[in-house]
């Protein structure tokens, strides 16, 4: 204490007097000379109060006074002996006790200052080292952890908790806990009555509850004595949403929780909140392009099931292609050997998109190869089929619109059934071309049987052509539809040209037609020689 | 792409403006059944504005024609342009559905 030291001496500089400030230590009690112009003595027998006024007190080298100085701190001044008898020592006593006191209150207010001055930093030290964590994992529960131990540590609580909220249990779990023991922390219901955390998530306010107040058994983990349980908040355009709560309690000097002490947990719970709204997005955002992937293997899947035109030779000569739009469609074709030369093919299309379209679109695809091989009559094989995926189409209202076709070479003949499929021909020779037309509407929308249909074929000269309406929907870039009429001219006028070459004439033209413009359908096309 | 709710005497009228397609829907859909949820029985969608319908879109139509008949209901279709006619014709879907030339034809039809 300088400046005390510089009034003293300037005293004795004045007076010829000795001066000395005794003060009590607030940590042991003892009694220290803060200041003094000699010799400093702590060692007077017996201290007086204000109330004692100016006493005097035994001094080797001359009278010499002692009184306490008012003021919140214990201190004592003591004036004398003096090297010349001039002055009044007691004049001197009245004079220069308001002014120590005045020293003492102004060095006290700047050691509280001081004092304040240093819990700021560390708060403010706390925060920083708070964003440095959030800002470094994406892991939530590894970031509450580290975040609970700062926080522990700067309001000196011995237990501290994170509880984030779970919307499809609407309950509160632990996500970081310190100074608990190792068994689980149970969840609380939102609705809990007893529990703190959950009338601070409800409320979203935060809450100072004493030693005796509010003691829940489900709380009893993390709470020793007085508790401070402040909401995390995640502010939207809508306003704020509550996403858990922070819990401090057991605090090391036993004293209650602050205002200030709850207004820093407000402003790290709101960064704690950012992080959580963080760490799902990002899991959201890896969950989405974990979906892609699985989409993308969904796809490359059903493209696998698809048959090379191969299978059917030597019996016929087949060229099929699906082009899928961009998500999983519902397109598909098939191609059977039947024996005695026969060859039978097939195409479907499973109304809807992703994967329940798929599903039962692989579903389907292999029920057809075994009902295809069961019967030779295509009514019968597609009502075997749809008997077989009838469930799976109520429950996800979907429907397939198939056409199924048995070319017999030998015996001349084409037996088909159609469920709803609109786009299916036989073209001649001679460049006619006959429309296969459906009899009963698409599977899933009625139950009886389909018919089949007899008609002859020209071995060698027919073409069986079936395409999916994604294909005659095909969009320009100015919304124009490609249109039916548009392929079978491609058809007729290259007839005579192998089902590869007419399959990429057609692709050809769709792609001139579409340009850039997205698949929205999947687009299907089969064409058959035998 | 709306879809607008009127009552005619006692038969819910729905007009489709656009397309019906994967987009929209399943909102067709809930307009419909919302309505049958609070007792009603007489159906009638117009397409005399409507464009296109995409295969989707014909299973909304399916699906809301059983859920009606379910609940002791009719569902009627009418103003068909000629592609979606042709749709219908091909698809074997006019063996499903009571489809009428003009609105006051469905109408009187209930």
């Amino acid at each position: 204490m300088t400046d005390l030291t510089a009034v003293l001496s300037a005293f004795h500089a004045a007076t010829q007097c000795e001066a000395a400030v005794l003060t009590q230590s607030a940590a042991d009690g003892r009694i220290i000379a803060e200041a003094s112009t000699g010799t400093a003595r702590s060692s007077i027998e017996q201290l007086p109060t204000v109330s004692d006024g100016i006493r005097p007190i035994d001094s080797a080298g001359g009278p010499s006074l002692i009184a306490a100085v008012p003021g919140p701190r214990p201190a004592w001044l003591i004036l004398g002996p003096c090297t010349t008898a001039s002055g009044d020592l007691a004049s001197y006593m009245r004079f220069m006790l308001p002014v120590v006191a005045q020293y003492l209150q102004s060095a006290l207010e700047v050691e509280h200052a001081a004092n304040e001055l240093a819990e700021r930093y560390e708060e403010i030290n706390l925060l920083y080292t708070i964003s440095e964590i959030l800002g470094r994992t994406v892991s939530l529960e590894e970031a509450a952890r580290t975040i609970l131990t700062e926080i522990s540590e700067t309001v000196g609580a011995r237990r501290a908790s994170i509880l984030v909220h779970d919307p499809a249990t609407d309950s509160l779990g632990v996500v970081a806990a310190l100074g608990v023991g190792p068994s689980p922390t149970p969840s609380i219901g939102v609705q809990d009555q007893c529990s703190v955390s959950a009338r601070v998530f409800r409320t979203q306010h935060p809450l100072l509850v004493e030693g005796d107040q509010m003691q829940c058994e489900a709380e009893r983990s993390y709470r020793r004595g007085a508790m401070l349980s402040v909401p995390i908040m995640w502010t939207t355009p809508r306003g704020g949403e509550p996403l858990g709560v922070v819990n401090l309690s057991d605090r090391r000097s036993g004293q209650p929780f602050t205002a200030g002490d709850q207004k820093l947990i407000a402003a790290i719970a709101t960064q704690i909140g950012t992080a959580i709204q963080n760490a799902r997005l990002v899991r959201a955002s890896l969950m989405q392009e974990r979906l892609l992937h699985e989409m993308e293997l969904a796809h490359d899947l059903q493209m696998k099931l698809l048959p090379a035109g191969s299978i059917v030779a030597p019996d016929a000569v087949v060229a099929a292609r699906v082009m899928p739009a961009e998500s999983v469609g519902g397109d598909f074709y098939n191609l059977f050997r039947l024996g005695d030369r026969r060859v039978g093919a097939m195409i479907g299309d499973v109304s809807g998109h992703g994967y329940q379209a798929a599903l039962i679109m692989a579903l389907t695809m292999s029920a057809s190869a075994i009902h295809a091989q069961t019967t030779a009559d295509p009514g019968e094989t597609l009502h075997a089929l749809f008997s077989t995926v009838r469930d799976e189409l109520a429950t996800t209202e979907m429907f397939i619109s198939a056409f199924y076709g048995v070319v017999d070479r030998v015996r001349g003949e084409l037996l088909y059934a159609n469920t709803g499929h609109p786009h299916a021909f036989v073209v001649g020779p001679d460049g006619s071309c006959e429309r296969l037309t459906a009899k009963d509407p698409p599977l899933g929308m009625a139950s009886s049987q389909p018919k089949t249909t007899r008609r002859s074929w020209s071995p060698q000269q027919d073409l069986l052509v079936l395409f999916t309406d994604g294909l005659s929907d095909a969009r320009s870039s100015g919304g124009q539809r490609l249109g039916e009429e548009a392929l079978l001219e491609i058809i007729r006028k290259y007839r005579r040209e192998s089902p590869a070459e007419i399959l990429t004439r057609l692709i050809d033209l769709v792609e001139a037609h579409s340009g850039n413009t997205p698949r929205r359908d999947d687009q299907t096309i089969v064409l058959l020689h035998s | 792409m709306s879809f607008a709710i009127t009552k005619e005497a006692e038969v819910v009228v729905v007009d489709v403006e656009g397309q019906l397609i994967v987009g929209n829907r399943q909102e067709l859909k809930q307009k419909v059944l919302d309505e049958l949820e609070r007792g009603e029985k007489k159906f009638l969608i117009d397409f005399s504005q409507t464009g296109y319908i995409d295969s989707s879109g014909l299973g909304v139509l399916v699906s809301l024609s059983k859920k009606i008949r379910e609940q002791g209901g009719e569902l009627r279709l009418a103003n068909l342009n000629d592609d979606l006619k042709t749709l219908f014709e091909l698809t074997k879907l006019d063996t499903l559905f009571q489809i009428a030339d003009t609105r006051e034809r469905a109408l009187e039809s209930f």
